[in-house]
């Protein structure tokens, strides 16, 4: 519970920690739609080259970088298998009996593992490298042109830093009420369908319970505060880009459209 | 018997950049049958050892033996469920571990997890409810339209209805109106003294520690600083302030009686004794 990489903020010195969160949101959002062009598999070296200096630059490791892609291995298994069992066009591979393995499953399977695996480690470079707060303070100025057609910047930022901050609460809190129900007789291991069914509703009830008392309280010592969102307010924090984030975001779009050219082209 | 903790250690997060000592090889024989109070700033490690006597924290090093039970580091204690029904954990705060549509449902879960049949679970239920000062009316609502201090009583019973012959408690009294704490002390020491059951309270309230518990265990670090009886602990004021507690009242009254020149006899803790004592003194 204690040990997930995904999402986790590490406080270290280099470049891309104080690089401003405009830019390495603007450097995400490109390369995300860099790695959703079909440039055939060429196209994702340049991706991964990116990501790779990013990743020596943020002073990560690759090993960190693999943990936070973990999580997704079952899926990517689930999707091999079924991808394997329902794509039956391409070359023929392999056959036993009525099991066939086709050309395309496996490519189409490769392109999603490899398309999730650089989406996870980019996203998780960003969380890594970004404190939430400044993350969603880059959210919010980067959607705030977007008010002028109706956007609310200011409550999604908000709201977005608001839930963030109450990942790690929630987390202990599931915690705490797990042990107390594990003092309680409550096995979540071991036991028959039924007994688990109970079990996870004894965690859940309670979490529930919780999260709804701590929304109300936060609410109302918002309000005590006088917090209007519609409101215009200064920053005690300004952001401001460098160089490092001008040639950033040169880069990611560089990449970008490298990818739209071996796309078109057909290389 | 006793409660036998040895070279207990606990890390947490072990390998990462978030590894934390939270224990440093403790050492406590806990005597049965008493009320021990352990003691210490937050992150001292009251947590981490208490959730140790019930195998929700397994140890990184050391053992512990508890109510027939070995709990050593490297191996899964083998029968956990009977470990957990022979030691009760009351949490912090447990009124918000209630989840059950009635107080009798959520009272009879322990029970019936430790293996009673719903119909037992249910008689349990019942004997345990005016045990914790409500009444049987109480079984067929629900506990989440009772006040926070009810709640607290009925998640207490969820744990006493186990009937464990250990008792720990995380500062059950924490957050309660001071009569709705004394009730609830006084039910705690009522178990201590009719059914001769062992509890082991974690509290920050000296008053309480002085009022109720017989043995003190200062824990500083990780580490325990100091185990004594509960009267040799209050003649020495210094080893609260140094943990950032303050003494009781009376200790408080008595430091000051002393330095105005008057004899105190160190071993009275009560008020009226104070006040015999002093009348003769007093011109």
């Amino acid at each position: 519970m204690r040990n997930i990489a995904l999402g986790r903020y590490m406080p270290l010195k280099s470049i891309v920690n104080d690089m401003d969160p405009r830019a390495k949101l603007v450097i995400l959002f490109v390369l995300m739609i860099a790695i959703f062009i079909p440039a055939g598999f060429w196209g994702y070296l340049p991706i991964a080259l990116f990501i790779l200096a990013a990743l020596k630059l943020s002073k990560l490791s690759i090993s960190f970088a693999m943990r936070s892609v973990k999580p997704m291995l079952f899926m990517m298994f689930f999707l091999t298998v079924i991808n394997v069992l329902v794509v039956k066009t391409g070359v023929l591979w392999f056959q036993l009996g009525w099991f066939t393995i086709y050309s395309d499953a496996v490519i189409q399977t490769a392109y999603i593992i490899i398309r999730l695996t650089l989406m996870i480690i980019l996203t998780t470079i960003l969380t890594a490298t970004t404190k939430p707060l400044d993350l969603t303070l880059g959210i919010e100025k980067l959607l705030k042109p977007l008010e002028a057609v109706g956007v609310p910047a200011h409550i999604v930022a908000m709201m977005i830093s608001i839930a963030l901050r109450f990942i790690p609460t929630l987390i202990e809190e599931t915690q705490r009420i797990m042990n107390a129900q594990a003092s309680r007789g409550v096995d979540l291991e071991n036991g028959t369908l039924k007994e688990k069914i109970t079990a996870v509703l004894a965690l859940i009830v309670p979490l529930f319970v919780s999260a709804f008392d701590r929304a109300d309280q936060l609410a109302n010592a918002m309000e005590a505060r006088g917090y209007d969102p519609n409101k215009t307010r200064t920053r005690y924090k300004t952001l401001k880009m460098a160089n490092a984030d001008y040639a950033g975001m040169f880069l990611a779009v560089a990449v970008l459209l490298l990818n739209i050219v071996l796309w078109k082209t057909g290389l | 018997m006793s409660i036998e903790i040895k070279n207990l250690e606990h890390v947490y997060s072990a390998g990462t950049p978030f590894e934390h000592k939270a224990l440093n090889g403790i050492n406590l024989s806990i005597p049965e049958g008493k009320v021990t109070a352990v003691i210490g700033q937050t992150g001292s490690g009251k947590s981490t050892l208490v959730q140790h006597l019930n195998g929700l924290l397994l140890p990184t090093a050391g053992s512990v033996d508890i109510a027939g039970h070995h709990i050593e580091s490297g191996s899964k204690p083998k029968n956990l469920k009977s470990l957990r029904k022979d030691v009760g954990l009351v949490f912090q705060f447990p009124e918000y571990q209630l989840f059950e549509e009635t107080i009798e449902k959520d009272i009879a879960f322990g029970p019936k997890n430790f293996g009673d049949t719903p119909e037992q679970a249910a008689e349990k239920a019942k004997n345990i409810i005016t045990k914790v000062g409500l009444d049987e009316s109480y079984l067929d609502r629900s506990p989440f339209e009772l006040s926070g201090g009810q709640k607290r009583r009925v998640a207490i019973a969820g744990i006493l209805v186990q009937d464990p012959s250990i008792l720990v408690l995380d500062e059950p009294a924490a957050g309660l109106d001071p009569q709705g704490a004394q009730e609830m002390m006084s039910l705690f020491m009522n178990l201590n003294k009719e059914q001769n059951k062992t509890i082991i309270l974690v509290s920050h309230d000296m008053e309480h520690v002085l009022k109720y518990c017989d043995e003190v265990v200062v824990l500083e670090n990780g580490n325990v600083k100091i185990q004594t009886d509960v009267k040799e602990f209050f003649k020495h004021p210094e080893w609260m302030r140094d943990i950032g507690i303050n003494p009781p009242g009376i200790v408080q009254l008595k430091e000051q009686l002393t330095a105005k020149g008057y004899d105190i006899d160190p071993d009275i803790f009560d008020l009226e004794e104070l006040a015999g004592q002093l009348k003769g003194q007093v011109a």
